[in-house]
């Protein structure tokens, strides 16, 4: 009798198992990628894929970009797309940690964490409380940070050895990237699995994970419904800030220089990763675990792309045009499902 | 069958045309059916009205007639020609005109410019303003307007902008004119002005299709009365031959003693405080007692304030001067998420931009003000607070009933009734309702007003905003009429009516 009884229901069809199948999903494509490269190997188009140096060349490469990945899909989730002063954020706390290293190992991990995580407060207060747009204000951000370097260190880089003589100090450092555990697993590759653990359990098991997800869907009833919305996009800007500092280390610690070019492309590398891995630009979507499968995908790829002998520019027109790709796709699925994401 | 006209005349469906027809008309929108295998007929020289609750497809419909969807089902003629309005401009060239609610005016432009938009007379390449201004000047004498047509619209007042938009809508020379609700912005005498326009324009010949939730009006200046309810047309009846009670029974499915019928509650003790709060630029020195159990309404246009003053209370908003009280704890300076946890909840306005988060899963929608609430430690597990919103969506009966529906596929009335669970799922002892049934069908909306008496009657406060009378009538204890930002009369339940209410509203706007 009432017109709520006569639903039409065409438009409800997103069952658990079209949730499953898109975290799923994305592991399928990575496997696809290995076997590619297996298959590519076999046909003699590329050398070397299925080697123990190969493999362990993409789970490096893997964890760096996945530690920074895990942070910004905070931001992500939160509603607000990237964080593009990453890149500088890794160069900063990479050259003052080094530079630091004169006062001791401790002074200069304490030191790249202050930089980091202020960075990152910054961005969280201008962009949650003053309500800046999170793509200019980065992207201002990311001018001022490279502009300090610059004023500070001009076009210097520095290298930890000429810094200091203290060697334990230097070897520490060297070895933020080079140790592994059991020969095997580096530190990076434990810190990236350990954030992964950790953000899946923040973001679908704390209050803060299901209040971050309301402010990233809907940001107005987030704010109706008594949520500090200016915190959660803080916090989400923070966290993010912290792993890209943890990124900072490992990458300066891999070059073994300070220097302002560190950590280029991290930005655009990391959000086609999270957009990749089923987290949708428009906020409240996705998990870690499908980020991470992002992150694989866009490993692989770049792996095989450069055993093929695919130059550098033209690996960044196919990022660039997956991308491109996977935002419209998503865009058209949702809006096809009656959800419009705008 | 004949249909009667007004001044005695009887005539014949053969001596007078069929302006409009519409045969098994239908609209479905993704989650809803909004009008239902419709059929409704409109002869030249006839006020037809058309009512029904607010979400009962009146809109709908008229909306299909000015051409605004291309995937309406059934068929249309205008003048016994069937065609198909799939879009405005199809529509307008078969002369049907659109008056709604929602005025359609540009601001800072001029009133002639305004009227003639798309047709402005040239001379070359430029405007010639003489003609503008004589076309313009003789569009306005057609509703009784002596004015200036060089003004800018936002000088003149609201009630002579109303007549305008229909001079502009009568410059097109429709054959067929829908109004819709054309009198919530004129006073008294505007309206029999506007009524005379209407008997003039029926005498010419003009199919006139009025929509208009208040009765007396429709027994004013309908020949013939079409009502809908639940996307269904109801009966098409000719206007001497029903009563009003008939109508709202027509409407509601109900008679009105069923549709009034209260049931005693009990008053206790003073719940909430408010004095003499403060939004400088909103709302002046505002005092509320409100006791346990209570239902008071504030009653006002939109724009007197009264979501504001919601705001402030809840603490979305800071206040200017004055304090709030809850059972005797002031709340100043604490954040909403606070007094959530205090017990006073609001349920906004907007429910799709500020009440729900229509891409959620209703069980995230239902819990999303009872977060901190429901933690165990630093864990949250929603599953945790799955029994209280299952409970919740069973209590309102809230169809599909799934926990991870998505809200947003939801009927209107559904989603409504989403956003009261999500409320009543913190345990309110203050519940800040702000048009808790707007656009929603007859079906929810009863299950809302039962639901805010329960919750009265197991001792909850409830303060509600709402610009839909039956509704405070029905509810409220008391209601405080609120103009500009002020209270200006409190009126006890024994006074109030919708008449006394609308007659306070009016005198209020007059003054």
């Amino acid at each position: 009798m009432n017109v709520a009884q006569k639903v039409d229901t065409r438009a409800l069809r997103t069952n658990r198992f079209s949730k499953v199948l898109s975290t799923v999903g994305i592991y399928a494509i990575a496997a696809l990628f290995l076997l590619l490269g297996i298959l590519l190997q076999s046909m003699g188009l590329i050398n070397n894929f299925m080697t123990s140096q190969n493999l362990l060349n993409i789970v490096d490469a893997v964890s760096l970009l996945g530690i920074v990945a895990v942070g910004m899909a905070f931001i992500t989730y939160s509603g607000h797309y990237a964080d593009l002063s990453a890149p500088t954020t890794i160069a900063l706390t990479g050259i003052v940690s080094v530079e630091l290293l004169r006062y001791g190992f401790i002074s200069a991990m304490v030191g790249a964490f202050v930089v980091g995580l202020l960075i990152g407060v910054i961005n969280g207060v201008v962009i949650g409380k003053f309500k800046a747009n999170p793509i200019i204000w980065t992207l201002a951000m990311s001018y001022v940070t490279m502009g300090i370097i610059r004023f500070i260190w001009v076009n210097k880089q520095i290298y930890p050895d000429i810094i200091t003589d203290d060697v334990r100090a230097v070897m520490l450092f060297d070895n933020i990237y080079r140790f592994r555990l059991f020969n095997v697993l580096s530190l990076p590759l434990i810190f990236m699995l350990l954030l992964v653990v950790a953000g899946q359990f923040i973001l679908k098991r704390t209050p803060f994970g299901a209040q971050l997800k309301i402010t990233g869907s809907a940001k107005r009833t987030a704010k109706f419904s008594g949520i500090n919305v200016e915190l959660m996009v803080t916090l989400a800007f923070v966290i993010s800030a912290f792993t890209t500092t943890v990124a900072g280390l490992a990458i300066t610690s891999l070059s073994r220089v300070g220097a302002y070019y560190n950590g280029a492309g991290y930005d655009f590398r990391a959000v086609t990763a999270i957009v990749i891995g089923g987290m949708t630009l428009a906020g409240g979507r996705g998990s870690i675990i499908g980020v991470l499968g992002g992150t694989l995908v866009i490993g692989l790829m770049n792996n095989i792309m450069t055993l093929l002998g695919v130059g550098t520019f033209s690996q960044d027109i196919i990022r660039g045009a997956i991308f491109i790709m996977v935002v419209g796709i998503n865009a058209k699925t949702l809006r096809s499902m009656g959800r419009d994401d705008t | 069958m004949g249909i009667s006209i007004k001044k005695g005349k009887s005539v014949s469906i053969d001596s007078i045309g069929l302006a409009l027809k519409m045969v098994g008309v239908g609209k479905r929108y993704p989650a809803t059916i909004a009008v239902d295998n419709v059929d409704f007929e409109v002869y030249a020289g006839e006020v037809h009205a058309l009512v029904g609750e607010n979400g009962a497809g009146k809109t709908t419909l008229m909306k299909m007639l000015a051409g605004s969807f291309n995937d309406y089902t059934g068929a249309i003629f205008i003048n016994d020609k069937m065609v198909r309005l799939s879009s405005p401009s199809i529509a307008k060239s078969y002369g049907i005109g659109m008056i709604y609610q929602e005025l359609s005016l540009a601001q800072p432009i001029s009133i002639a410019e305004n009227l003639l938009v798309g047709r402005l007379p040239r001379k070359g390449l430029f405007i010639d303003r003489e003609k503008m201004v004589r076309e313009a000047k003789r569009l306005l004498k057609t509703v009784g307007l002596d004015l200036d047509p060089l003004l800018p619209i936002e000088d003149i007042s609201q009630h002579e902008a109303q007549l305008v938009e229909i001079a502009k809508v009568l410059g097109t020379n429709p054959c067929i004119l829908v109004m819709d609700e054309p009198t919530s912005a004129l006073s008294r005498e505007e309206v029999d002005r506007l009524f005379a326009i209407i008997a003039k324009l029926r005498n010419r010949g003009m199919a006139i299709v009025y929509i208009s939730h208040h009765l007396p009006e429709v027994f004013q200046v309908a020949d013939r009365v079409t009502v809908m309810r639940d996307a269904k047309k109801v009966a098409t009846k000719n206007i001497d031959e029903v009563t009003r009670e008939e109508i709202v029974h027509m409407m509601v499915g109900k008679s009105i003693k069923e549709l009034y019928k209260r049931e005693e509650r009990q008053m206790g003790k003073l719940r909430l405080e408010v004095k003499g709060l403060s939004r400088y630029g909103f709302f002046h020195n505002i005092d509320i007692r409100l006791h346990e159990g209570e239902i008071l309404g504030i009653c006002g246009l939109s724009g007197a304030g009264r979501s504001e003053l919601a705001q402030v209370i809840c603490g979305v908003e800071q206040a200017d001067e004055g304090s709030v009280v809850l059972d005797g704890e002031p709340l100043d300076g604490l954040s909403m998420a606070k007094r959530v946890v205090r017990g006073l909840g609001y349920l906004t306005e907007d429910r799709k931009l500020e009440g729900l988060a229509l891409r959620l899963a209703m069980d995230d929608n239902i819990l999303s003000s009872v977060i901190p609430q429901l933690k165990q430690g630093v864990v949250y597990n929603k599953k945790t607070g799955w029994p209280k919103a299952e409970k919740l969506i069973k209590e309102l009966s809230i169809y599909p009933s799934d926990l991870d529906r998505t809200a947003g596929n939801l009927s209107g009335g559904n989603q409504q009734k989403l956003l009261l669970a999500k409320w009543m799922a913190i345990n309110p002892k203050v519940l800040i309702l702000d048009e808790p049934s707007r656009g929603v069908d007859v079906g929810a909306k009863m299950t809302i007003h039962e639901t805010i008496e329960r919750l009265a009657r197991e001792g909850s406060s409830i303060l509600i905003i709402s610009s839909d009378l039956p509704e405070l009538v029905r509810l409220a204890d008391r209601v405080i009429i609120m103009r500009k930002g002020h209270f200006t009369k409190i009126m006890e339940q024994d006074e109030c009516s919708e008449e006394s209410l609308l007659l306070a509203a009016n005198t209020e706007m007059i003054v």
